[in-house]
């Protein structure tokens, strides 16, 4: 079996609750297990290095040291584009400077080499092992479901410290979705920014990225846009009242890759929670689901 | 110290030669938050060549950047614009130059963490709301959220926040030994 030491970050304790069930559900039916970093804290996004290079470092350098400690022999794996950034260029920055390695465990208070890789939900979702434990625990498809993949900026960059191949068009979270009938669309935004924490201390500047994203997801035909981090998914989705008022036309429901992926695997509605979203996700992905059995009928 | 001096200084911390920008505008043109900056990137990087610090120091570019690395990602010079930014950004806040909501939303996140141990973003709104006066922005959000028990009256906190917000008083007094040094 396949283990990491998990981070899941602040968010799936309440604004992406969905989220967290999804990725519970989605990681067990894999047979990928996912070991929750003991007493785990906030990694610091997106103020802590705003302030601070000291703290921005030691925040996430706390939980993996926590992680390197109980389990040395595990990669680290986050499923928030953010925490991800910062666990990850933590871990590069210690790797590769040793005044920084001093500084983090001085401050921290624990040892912590960086010996471990930090990951992404993509990234070990697109491995070919996940991709076909993926198709195979897939229990229905859906139909005519056009989606639109967003990767947000932190996944992908900076690439020296992600290692991203391609930054402009990654295509990790369109093969997934594929997996499931739905249809990745081509588009310009896949990994624009989506203001993160700018959506409140600059709201009148930040606004204009949330809506251009989903501009561009509907001129594209999508019926619906895939997110990998819960902070771009409720800034995508959070606003989108205010949305309609300044653009017009009709809101869209933003959904995480692994949300969609569960409900694939089977899980109903209830099971991951999926009325908390502000955009009702439903009655869409019970049209798609309808319109791959009415096909299989035929 | 000159302008340039502290200039070099910053460049050399953050790993960037301000030289190698040749002014392509690359970087504004793909910059997400560009439309809101009063200096886009292309500006801060020449105003770091001819050693205008004040205006880079005064400008909303270095709370606006969203560190984002479009910019850098794009650099057919590789010139690593939001290092150069962050390092802008800690010179200001040494200078004592803030911009308010900025200010308002990093100093509610730390005491967030302090309490907590982890971020709640409906408590971090909320308070970031009363402090920088904006009582209504995202609250029409709040009843589902609520109805929804997506946010609650007790929220999630870790056992170790003695020891964290021991680490947060250490980092802070990192920061002051290194304005000593």
């Amino acid at each position: 079996m396949i283990r990491y030491s998990y981070f899941p970050g602040c968010a799936t304790e309440s604004t992406a609750k969905s989220t967290r069930l999804a990725n519970d559900f989605v990681f067990d039916r894999i047979g990928i297990d996912l070991v929750e970093i003991k007493d785990w804290n906030c990694c610091g996004a997106t103020s802590a290095h705003v302030l601070s290079e000291a703290l921005g470092l030691s925040l996430p350098a706390r939980s993996l040291a926590r992680a390197e400690a109980d389990h040395p022999d595990l990669d680290i794996v986050s499923g928030c584009a953010s925490c991800y950034a910062r666990l990850k260029l933590a871990n590069f920055k210690v790797r590769s400077d040793k005044g920084t390695r001093y500084m983090a465990e001085k401050v921290v208070g624990r040892p912590y080499e960086a010996k471990r890789e930090v990951y992404n939900f993509l990234d070990i979702l697109s491995s070919e092992e996940a991709l076909r434990g993926i198709e195979a625990a897939i229990l229905r498809k859906f139909a005519r479901l056009n989606v639109a993949c967003y990767y947000g900026c932190l996944n992908i960059r900076p690439a020296e410290v992600t290692g991203a191949k391609d930054r402009e068009n990654p295509l990790m979270m369109d093969e997934i979705a594929k997996l499931t009938g739905a249809v990745p669309v081509e588009w310009g935004f896949k990994t624009e920014c989506c203001g993160a924490a700018h959506q409140n201390d600059a709201a009148r500047e930040a606004r204009p990225l949330v809506w251009r994203i989903l501009d561009n997801a509907r001129e594209n035909g999508a019926d619906m846009v895939l997110t990998a981090c819960p902070m771009c998914n409720m800034n995508l989705e959070m606003r989108q009242g205010e949305y309609v008022k300044k653009r017009g036309g009709k809101t869209i429901p933003v959904l995480s890759i692994t949300e969609l992926l569960a409900i694939a695997m089977g899980a109903g509605g209830e099971r991951i929670a999926i009325d908390t979203h502000h955009v009702p996700v439903m009655r869409i992905v019970a049209k798609a689901l309808r319109g791959a059995e009415s096909e299989a009928a035929i | 110290m000159t302008d340039h001096e502290i200039l070099q200084e910053l460049m050399d911390k953050a790993d960037v030669r301000r030289y190698d920008c040749y002014q392509c505008g690359k970087c504004s043109g793909g910059c997400p938050m560009a439309d809101g900056m009063d200096l886009k990137p292309r500006g801060i990087m020449r105003c770091a060549q001819i050693g205008s610090l004040d205006r880079i120091l005064k400008s909303n570019t270095i709370w606006l950047c969203s560190g984002c690395y479009a910019c850098a990602d794009r650099c057919p010079h590789d010139v690593n614009i939001p290092a150069f930014i962050e390092e802008a950004r800690y010179e200001a806040a040494r200078r004592g130059i803030t911009r308010r909501d900025s200010e308002v939303l990093n100093k509610v996140f730390v005491a967030n963490l302090k309490m907590f141990g982890k971020s709640h973003e409906m408590i971090l709104a909320g308070l970031y709301n009363a402090l920088a006066l904006k009582p209504t922005q995202d609250m029409a959000a709040l009843p589902h959220m609520a109805g929804k028990r997506m946010i609650g009256p007790a929220p999630h906190r870790i056992e170790g926040r003695d020891e964290l917000a021991k680490l947060i008083e250490r980092a802070e007094n990192w920061d002051k030994l290194e304005e000593y040094k």
